[in-house]
């Protein structure tokens, strides 16, 4: 069962984030203070850090630096209430891997936690070439994809937005997230061009009697993983 | 606000020139006055001598008079008075006067001669000097005879023509210094507006932190600037306490709603495909749909409170536009509506790629909400006259009423026509700050058959 750190001083926010990496089969523990939260997290091996900008004892953009400085490469997801584009960026630089603004939904915390340690588990088992998801392939040396073997029309953007979700298959993956894995960018879009997107994806990859495979979870976002 | 380029517009001068001319005039009225009174004076002098010399001539006995007129002229070398004595019938008995003049009348009052002593004197009279002024009296003696006594008072010109050259000497040796000195001094006023003018630019397209330059004057100019600069805190302050109020009240909301929102989403989960479901679908995308709008404001503020530019840098403009273009190209298909992408030549720019991707993601996607299906948006950059790179987002929608056209920039504002399409005020004042943080600028323009948004970007 993975392990996760929750370095968080606001006694609620933890509770929630605990109860939801929990619901989501993570075994997580939780620390109030920074410098606490470094010492456990250079003594324990972790599967995934989620990790408080603004912490008693010491900033977590400290924490953040001092773990890399010690070569420690546990994905590390920043929480803060800071939503300057700046602070992110300041985030990021320091050595987190993603950056959640507060507050957040806990579904949106989970998602993003999952996203993270699957890269994590493809960066120990090595880069892989070709993903699988039931009958459909995606070829990302050769830069093609197949549904039952029939090869698929895809645009570049359509391409990366399906490798997003094939890497995470099974995995619901927000609007939010889709936006910024695929376009890059860290704004509220604010319009429905992510479902517009997805469903063009949906009408080359779910053909006439194909099992669909993209899903919507409503009030959350997507999912692609083969009909149970 | 008219720019005060033309020094002679300046108040300064114009109260210099007015001063000058009033000066002038009340020199001129001065002297007139000082000039007639000497005149009168004058005249008043020689009518004396001309009364006392017919007094005495007068009185002289009448056998001695011819003689005593001939010698009232001779003895007067220098020519200042004349004297002849005329028969009843005006025939010249004696004296230096040739005819008695037109203008006399034999009643002793001293009157002048229009043609002073050209019309008096004997042709080769070698005192005779035409001489603009000449007094004369005539008097009839009680032995019917008549006596004319004239004298020439030049110096009555003389004096006029003094005071004539005083005034014109006056006038110019002060008008003109004082002229010069004016324009001089009106420079420095000039100057410091100019600088309050300059001053006034940023706070009228809404920098409030920007505040009046004050010298060390003390003046009336600096009292106002002073005066402005406290109204300009006050209302920084008030702003500043609004913009927080609104702040606090979207920061502090976020979060119970989020929590409101989770526990909703999870009863969501477990009532899915029951009827509850659908409303508790119903009330979270209710709740999204606040929370958007108070990301939207809080990044309104965060983005207005930017005074830096830490990740601008070498910027493609063609990229980003390319990526908006990508971006929205499928939702403009859906609504069967032609979507062009057309980029010309564009010098080098430095900004935030991203900030500037939401910016112009912004406008095309009101673009293309706004536009009926069926219609078209354009996309466009190129470089214009200037050397800078103008962005153009042109539709085919119901465009923008010319008197909306500044109010739609304002946080909240949604004009009539676009109520009733999703949104909520606040994308268009996201834009606004970005372009204003970049040092762009933005317009809208267009007529009935839709709107062209623009963006000047000047070149790095």
């Amino acid at each position: 069962m993975p392990r996760a750190l929750v370095i968080e001083d606001d006694e609620v926010t933890a509770r929630d984030i605990v109860a939801e990496l929990g619901a989501h089969g993570l075994t997580a523990d939780w620390v109030a203070n920074g410098r606490e939260g470094l010492n456990r997290a250079l003594a324990d091996g972790y599967d995934i850090i989620t990790l408080d900008r603004m912490l008693p004892g010491m900033d977590g953009i400290d924490v953040v630096s001092e773990l890399r400085k010690r070569a420690v490469d546990t994905p590390v997801l920043m929480i803060s209430a800071l939503s300057d584009v700046d602070e992110r960026v300041r985030g990021l630089r320091a050595g987190g891997d993603d950056y959640l603004t507060k507050p957040f939904s806990p579904d949106e915390l989970a998602a993003r936690a999952e996203v993270l340690l699957r890269r994590r588990r493809r960066a120990n088992g090595g880069e892989e070439t070709r993903l699988r998801v039931g009958d459909l392939e995606l070829d990302l040396v050769r830069h093609n994809a197949l549904r039952q073997g029939q090869p698929l029309t895809l645009l570049p953007t359509e391409f990366r937005l399906l490798e997003f979700l094939m890497r995470n298959a099974g995995q619901v993956v927000t609007r939010q997230m889709i936006f910024e894995h695929v376009w890059g960018f860290h704004f509220d879009p604010g319009t429905n061009v992510i479902d517009v997107h997805i469903g063009r994806l949906r009408r080359k990859i779910d053909g006439a009697g194909q099992a669909p495979l993209i899903r919507t979870v409503r009030g959350s976002g997507y999912t692609l993983a083969p009909a149970d | 606000m008219r720019p005060l380029t033309d020094a002679w517009r300046s108040a300064t001068s114009r109260l210099i020139i007015i001063y000058g001319a009033l000066f002038a005039i009340w020199c001129v009225v001065l002297l007139g006055v000082v000039q007639w009174e000497a005149s009168r004076y004058l005249s008043s002098v020689v009518d004396q001598m001309l009364a006392a010399r017919i007094h005495y001539l007068e009185r002289t006995d009448q056998s001695r008079l011819r003689d005593t007129v001939d010698a009232a002229g001779a003895i007067d070398s220098q020519g200042y008075m004349w004297a002849g004595l005329f028969d009843a019938k005006g025939n010249r008995l004696a004296g230096s006067i040739a005819r008695i003049p037109k203008e006399l009348t034999d009643d002793g009052v001293a009157r002048p001669l229009e043609a002073g002593l050209a019309d008096l004197t004997r042709e080769g009279d070698s005192r005779t000097r035409a001489t603009a002024r000449t007094r004369a009296v005539a008097q009839t003696l009680p032995s019917g005879e008549r006596l004319v006594v004239a004298k020439e008072s030049a110096a009555i010109d003389g004096i006029g023509v003094i005071i004539r050259r005083g005034v014109l000497w006056g006038l110019t040796l002060t008008l003109i210094p004082g002229l010069l000195g004016g324009i001089l001094i009106a420079r420095a006023p000039a100057r410091r507006v100019r600088a309050i003018q300059q001053a006034m630019e940023p706070i009228r397209e809404g920098d409030l932190s920007v505040r009046l330059p004050i010298s060390r004057a003390n003046d009336e100019v600096d009292l106002l600037a002073g005066t402005v600069n406290t109204t300009l805190d006050e209302i920084e302050r008030l702003l500043g306490e609004v913009k927080g109020v609104t702040d606090n009240i979207a920061h502090d909301l976020r979060t119970p709603l989020t929590r409101m929102r989770t526990r909703l989403y999870r009863l969501q989960q477990q009532f899915e495909g029951r009827p509850e479901g659908q409303q508790l679908d119903d009330c979270v995308a209710e709740i999204d749909t606040v929370l958007a709008r108070f990301r939207a404001l809080l990044r309104v503020s965060e983005l207005e409170d930017r005074q830096r530019s830490a990740c601008f840098e070498a910027m493609d403009l063609g990229g980003v536009l390319r990526n908006v273009h990508e971006f929205y190209a499928p939702l403009a298909e859906d609504r069967s509506q032609v979507f062009q992408l057309s980029i010309g030549p564009l010098p080098s720019l430095r900004g935030d790629p991203q900030l500037m991707f939401e910016a112009l993601a912004n406008l095309v996607g009101n673009a293309i909400k706004f536009t009926p299906n069926g219609g078209a948006i354009h996309l466009a950059a190129l470089t214009d006259p200037t050397g800078d790179a103008r962005v153009d987002i042109a539709d085919t929608g119901p465009g923008i009423p010319p008197d909306e056209r500044e109010a739609i920039f304002r946080r909240f504002y949604r004009g009539d026509d676009t109520r009733s399409k999703p949104g909520c005020g606040l994308g268009l004042a996201i834009v606004s700050a970005i372009v204003r943080l970049h040092g762009y600028s933005l317009s809208v323009g267009g007529n009935e058959r839709g709107a062209v948004f623009s963006v000047i970007c000047p070149a790095d």
